[in-house]
């Protein structure tokens, strides 16, 4: 559940663009679209929003490192009637970060628009903005994913093959947000890739090793009513299994929605409704940045197993500037307890009132 | 010892009160032209990268097309924007556009990587929001703009680029940009929607990754990008500006130098006079024990005492110059390279106290040879007769002419050299040389003269004045080397003015065939006129188009003009002043360019030669078929005839065009409409000329100022050193006196005197003058600004101010004859 793009566009948009963007067209989210592989790895451009998000964590050189990478498409309903090939109507943003235990949170962040250093593909999964870029080879027997990025703290170049099937969200890849029905995602996701590749860090190139989460979603509905945030949960299951779980929170912290995906290391895929999703905060951490006051322990129920989680680093808050300031939490957590494993936790709003 | 030096130099000041307050003021002004003009060139100098900097931003490269008229393809921004080495890529369109009749910049900016690169141009909404209007088509102007146009922020306006409009509201301001820019920023698809150019983008400015080699890495892409486009440093962008306006500042610099040698030369009379005055006095102090050595210490100590307070003085005074002249004026001392805005002066302590040490050092150096001559004074015999010049006049006679003829020899050799750095040092060497020739020819002149003169039957009077300045050919060498100096700088700007101006009118008279000109300011005309034009009832008989563009030969000059023209392929010399043979091209259909007298100086290329032009995104080899004379564009310029250029695919939207109306029509009635409603410019060719003329005569007013700062200086050194004479020769004046002479012959016979070394100086300097003006035409500005032009010598002009500089040394003199008639003749002689 990536739904911080809301929050980036909203932030991009003033309030004359905002009215351009309701005489915009934006496609609605339906179930049954009977998604495609490889064209739904591709860019939707005619939805408000989309994002491919990867994140992971490596045992090699350095244990628990975790990493993620995320490109984000946004169409922000301006200059829609430009002939121009450079009008911003497709705006591309990326957010990188590195986590390594016993250090700071290392991110770096881009953005441009689409024709003018960022390309994307609407044929398959490809998205660049200058040289970082996520895109799938699908030459030789199987298909892998490849992660390009360079900053001046960390880069890497890593190579994803994938060690299981694609894991469609929700009712085969529509993902309900929220009790209405509008309040929707295509959400496709990808778990236990294996991670392989260089990372290149203080100045020393290593090899690397570890496990992958992979999520593509793409949507047009906004933050539904009374929300201010979300928190979200992806976890690469120790054997072998796969947990997406993720709440949206109102203004007292309370859930207004909740939904999770459990599928197990036989394949087995099951479904767990709000009613069986309960998240509940154990310890929080205050950031010394923004303020914000983060639960980076969780108990989770799901149905009848509750999972704690234990962040790797307590500061795993990102800022990012780029093209405006966006604070939120997301980093590496081990979880235990009825479910163990490794994956990202992702939480925001909580520094602040998101903008819409 | 330190006392007695104290005590003679307090003595020496309030003795010759005016003349030490005169030298000390020279000094002054020399060294207060020189650091004004320094810290104003500074300053322009420093406010135009600022300026640059502010709009360009901090860029590691910058990527543009060779040709102003083309730019970068999209394809190759994207393709740099994806090598890993690259940070961002900040692509801008930027193009010229007005707002009623306010010509204005447009720069289309992509706020997702200006940040990165160029934070300056980076807008404020004055909502609050943040950059979203931008994206949705809004603008943001300058401070500066916003004021030009009276506009406030919300207000929505018109801009017009030929044909093209675009309608818009403004929504913030540019907060960081300069107080004098007028320019507008808003989003680049915006602007290439309604200005162009199409898939293409005007410069790409480049941040690279942190840990990458700026220059290695220019070198690797630069061999990959297509011919048309050009990969340059920001560096070339400030040497640029420093190179383009380098020969203009050291011109000035050295003008400024003319007045400090003035000062010094003035320094040299007050000396060597004192020096003659004290003899009797330097002589008992040297019976009394005070050693030769600590006799010409004591002489450099007091030109020390002149020297360091007048270059004090000075450094102050060119600082409250140099503030007053940007308050007043701006930044440009009149060559034009710097916008008229306000640099901030700020002075820094190296180059003060440089200046300060020159001031000091010409002060010494003009006391060197009276120092020497004062360590050298046979003690018995200046005790007994005073100051003996017989030492001087012996070694004149010994040397005789052989050293000025082979200074001047010397002079003329350096005059034929080459320049050094872009510079004209050899000529300016040359010019220094001929100074000296003049100075040391005066007492040779003089003798000579004044002998043969002497020998004629004469009245007595006239007579021993004649005689005086024969057998005193040092004092008279002296009295004459200020006005020699001055005379000659002053005669030879006149003459280097003269010639330049009347070589203007002349080119002008080529360049403006047409009896009415209109033009777009940088714009192309819009169509609806041209299309009038080419209808029947137009009132004229024949129109001509013309459009002006730019090219990058070398990205360490300034791009040169790119002018197309209807001109005939066979006939260029029907509307270009060709200074050269005209050359046929090989082939018919060869594209042939026509290049101006600055392109061929400063690119060393000649008419027969091929030029390699980066033109519409490639290279296109153009045979030059000659040179024209060109006094407008000293960057360079060439003309290609609008065949050649559509031909080679290039699209001619004319910026300029030509009229000839027809007899009878009221053409300006006619053009008026259009005029009006795209903002354009119409003159006929008298008022261009005019303003061209005024604009040149402005350029030339600085010069004008340190002219006459020089002949002031000039007189000042002839009226002190007679005075000084007639006091020296006060025994000598006492005993004509008892003879009978009456006080108003007395007072003839020194007038004479002045008038006659005035002669000499002024024969001198005139002879100097027009060899120096003959350099600074042939040599100076075809080297330093790429100028040629024939020597006119404006002999009226000339005389004149040399009978004007004769009259005033005349009245100069009056002042040391009426000490002459003052003189207490009986006690004089008394004494002797």
């Amino acid at each position: 559940m990536r739904r911080r793009t809301f929050l980036l566009a909203s932030l991009l948009l003033s309030t004359p663009v905002r009215a351009a963007a309701a005489s915009v067209a934006y496609p609605p989210v339906r179930p049954g679209a009977g998604l495609v592989f490889p064209r739904d790895h591709g860019a939707h451009p005619a939805f408000r929003n989309e994002w491919w998000y990867v994140t992971g964590a490596l045992d090699t050189p350095i244990a628990d490192t975790g990493f993620q990478l995320t490109f984000f498409r946004s169409r922000p309903g301006t200059a829609e009637d430009l002939r121009s090939p450079l009008a911003a109507s497709q705006i591309l943003f990326a957010h990188a970060a590195l986590t390594i235990p016993g250090d700071r949170l290392r991110h770096a962040e881009r953005a441009a628009r689409a024709n003018l250093g960022a390309s994307f593909s609407s044929a398959d999964c490809d998205v660049s903005i200058g040289a970082w870029r996520i895109f799938r080879q699908a030459d030789g027997p199987g298909e892998l994913l490849r992660l390009q990025m360079q900053s001046p703290q960390f880069s890497y170049d890593f190579t994803l093959t994938p060690s299981q099937p694609l894991l469609l969200q929700g009712d085969g890849g529509y993902s309900r947000k929220g009790h209405s029905a509008q309040l929707a995602s295509y959400y496709v996701s990808w778990p236990q890739l294996v991670v392989s590749g260089s990372l290149l860090h203080d100045g020393h190139r290593h090899p690397v090793g570890g496990r992958a989460w992979f999520d593509h979603e793409w949507s047009t509905a906004l933050l539904g009513d009374g929300a201010v945030g979300w928190d979200w949960l992806g976890i690469n299951l120790a054997d072998g299994g796969a947990l997406m779980a993720f709440r949206m929170r109102d203004a007292e912290g309370r859930t207004l929605f909740a939904h999770a995906a459990w599928r197990d290391n036989a394949g087995h895929l099951r479904q767990f409704d709000p009613a069986s999703v309960e998240f509940a905060p154990l310890r929080h951490w205050t950031s010394p940045r923004s303020g914000a006051l983060y639960p980076v322990e969780i108990e989770v129920r799901i149905g009848d197993r509750s999972l704690r989680t234990r962040p790797l680093l307590d500061d795993q808050e990102l800022v990012t500037s780029q093209p405006l300031s966006v604070v939120y939490w997301e980093g590496l957590v081990r979880v235990e307890g009825g479910f163990r494993g490794r994956g990202y936790l992702e939480m925001t709003g909580y520094a602040g009132k998101l903008q819409w | 010892m330190t006392t007695l030096a104290c005590w003679l130099i307090r003595a020496q000041f309030r003795s010759r009160r005016a003349a030490t307050l005169l030298s000390m003021l020279a000094i002054a002004l020399g060294v207060a032209l020189g650091y004004a003009i320094h810290l104003i060139n500074d300053a322009a100098l420093a406010d135009f990268s600022r300026a640059m900097r502010a709009v360009q931003g901090d860029p590691d490269a910058l990527i543009a097309g060779r040709d102003s008229s083309g730019g970068v393809p999209l394809a190759s921004i994207n393709e740099i924007a994806s090598d890993p080495a690259v940070l961002v890529v900040a692509p801008v369109i930027e193009t010229r556009v007005r707002v009623g009749s306010t010509p204005l910049r447009l720069i289309g900016i992509d706020v997702f990587s200006a940040a990165a690169v160029m934070p300056g141009l980076l807008p404020r909404s004055a909502a609050g929001g943040a950059g979203g209007d931008i994206l949705a088509g809004a603008v943001y102007a300058s401070p500066a703009l916003l004021d030009k146009l009276s506009l406030p922020i919300g207000a929505t306006l018109t801009l017009m680029r030929g044909d093209q409009q675009w309608s818009t509201r403004i929504a913030g301001d540019l907060p960081a940009t300069d107080q004098n820019d007028l320019l507008l920023v808003a989003d680049i698809a915006w602007v290439q929607e309604h200005f162009g150019p199409t898939d293409a983008v005007s410069e790409g400015r480049i941040r690279l990754a942190p840990g990458i080699d700026a220059a290695t890495w220019r070198a690797t892409t630069a061999q990959l990008l297509p011919d048309g486009l050009l990969l340059r440093a920001p560096e070339d962008d400030s040497a640029r500006a420093a190179n383009f306006s380098r020969a203009y500042r050291v011109n000035l610099n050295v003008l400024a130098l003319v007045a400090l040698l003035t000062g010094a030369f003035l320094v040299f009379a007050t000396q060597l006079t004192a020096v003659a005055q004290r003899s009797t006095q330097f002589a008992l102090l040297g019976v009394l024990g005070l050693s030769p050595s600590l006799r010409l210490l004591q002489i450099l100590c007091e030109a020390l005492a002149i020297g360091a307070p007048g270059a004090l003085f000075g450094v102050s005074l060119g600082y409250m110059l140099a503030l007053a002249f940007t308050q007043l004026v701006g930044g440009d001392l009149g060559g034009g390279y710097f916008s008229s805005s306000t640099p901030a002066i700020v002075p820094r302590i190296a180059p003060a106290l440089a200046f300060f040490a020159l001031g000091c050092a010409a002060s010494l150096a003009g006391a060197i040879y009276p120092a020497f001559l004062n360590r050298s004074q046979p003690l018995a015999q200046a005790l007994q007769a005073g100051f003996a010049q017989i030492v001087e006049a012996g070694g004149v006679r010994r040397r005789g002419w052989l050293p000025p003829v082979l200074l001047a020899l010397t002079a003329f050799v350096l005059s034929r050299l080459p320049p050094w750095y872009e510079l004209p040092l050899a000529a300016y060497a040359a010019i220094a040389l001929l100074l000296v020739v003049g100075i040391t020819s005066a007492p040779l002149l003089t003798r000579n003269l004044f002998a043969w003169c002497a020998g004629r039957r004469l009245p007595a009077a006239q007579q021993i004045a004649l005689q005086n300045v024969a057998q005193a050919p040092l004092m008279a060498q002296v009295a004459a080397s200020g006005l020699i100096v001055s005379f000659a700088l002053t005669a030879s700007m006149v003459i280097m003015v003269s010639s330049f101006r009347t070589a203007v009118d002349h080119w002008l008279d080529q360049v403006l065939p047409a009896p009415l000109y209109l033009r777009s300011k940088a714009t192309p005309l819009p169509q609806s006129l041209l299309d009038a034009l080419m209808q029947a009832d137009a009132p004229f008989a024949r129109v001509e188009r013309t459009a002006h563009t730019s090219l990058t030969l070398d990205p360490q000059h300034p791009a040169v003009a790119l002018i197309v023209r209807e001109i005939e392929r066979g006939n260029p010399a029907a509307r270009l002043p060709i200074t050269g043979p005209l050359l046929a091209p090989p082939a018919d259909r060869t594209p042939v360019v026509w290049i101006s007298e600055p392109l061929r100086e400063i690119y060393r290329i000649e008419a027969g030669q091929w030029l390699r032009l980066p033109l519409l995104g490639r290279t296109v080899e153009g045979f030059i078929g000659g040179v024209w004379r060109d006094y407008s564009r000293q960057f360079g310029a060439l003309v290609i005839s609008s065949d050649d250029y559509r031909q080679l695919g290039g699209d001619f939207h004319p910026t300029d065009l030509a009229l000839w109306p027809l007899p009878g029509r009221d053409a300006a009635a006619w053009l008026a409409p259009y005029v009006a409603s795209h903002g354009l410019e119409l003159a006929d060719a008298g008022d261009i000329r005019r303003s061209s003329l005024s604009i040149f005569d402005k350029s030339f007013a600085v010069t004008y100022a340190l002219e006459a700062a020089a002949m002031l200086i000039g007189l000042f050194g002839l009226a002190v050193t007679l005075a000084a004479g007639v006091r020296l020769r006060a025994r000598e004046l006492a005993m004509l006196g008892a003879l009978g002479f009456s006080r108003r012959m007395l007072s003839h016979a020194v007038m004479l005197e002045g008038a006659l070394i005035a002669v000499v100086g002024l024969a001198i300097g005139l002879a100097c003058g027009i060899a120096i003006g003959a350099i600074l035409t042939h040599v100076v500005n075809p080297q330093a600004f790429h100028w040629r032009m024939p020597l006119q010598i404006p002999w009226a002009a000339v005389v004149c101010s040399a009978l004007s500089t004769l009259g005033a040394a005349v009245v100069a003199s009056h002042y040391a004859a009426r000490r002459a008639t003052r003189l207490p003749l009986a006690r004089i002689l008394a004494s002797a």
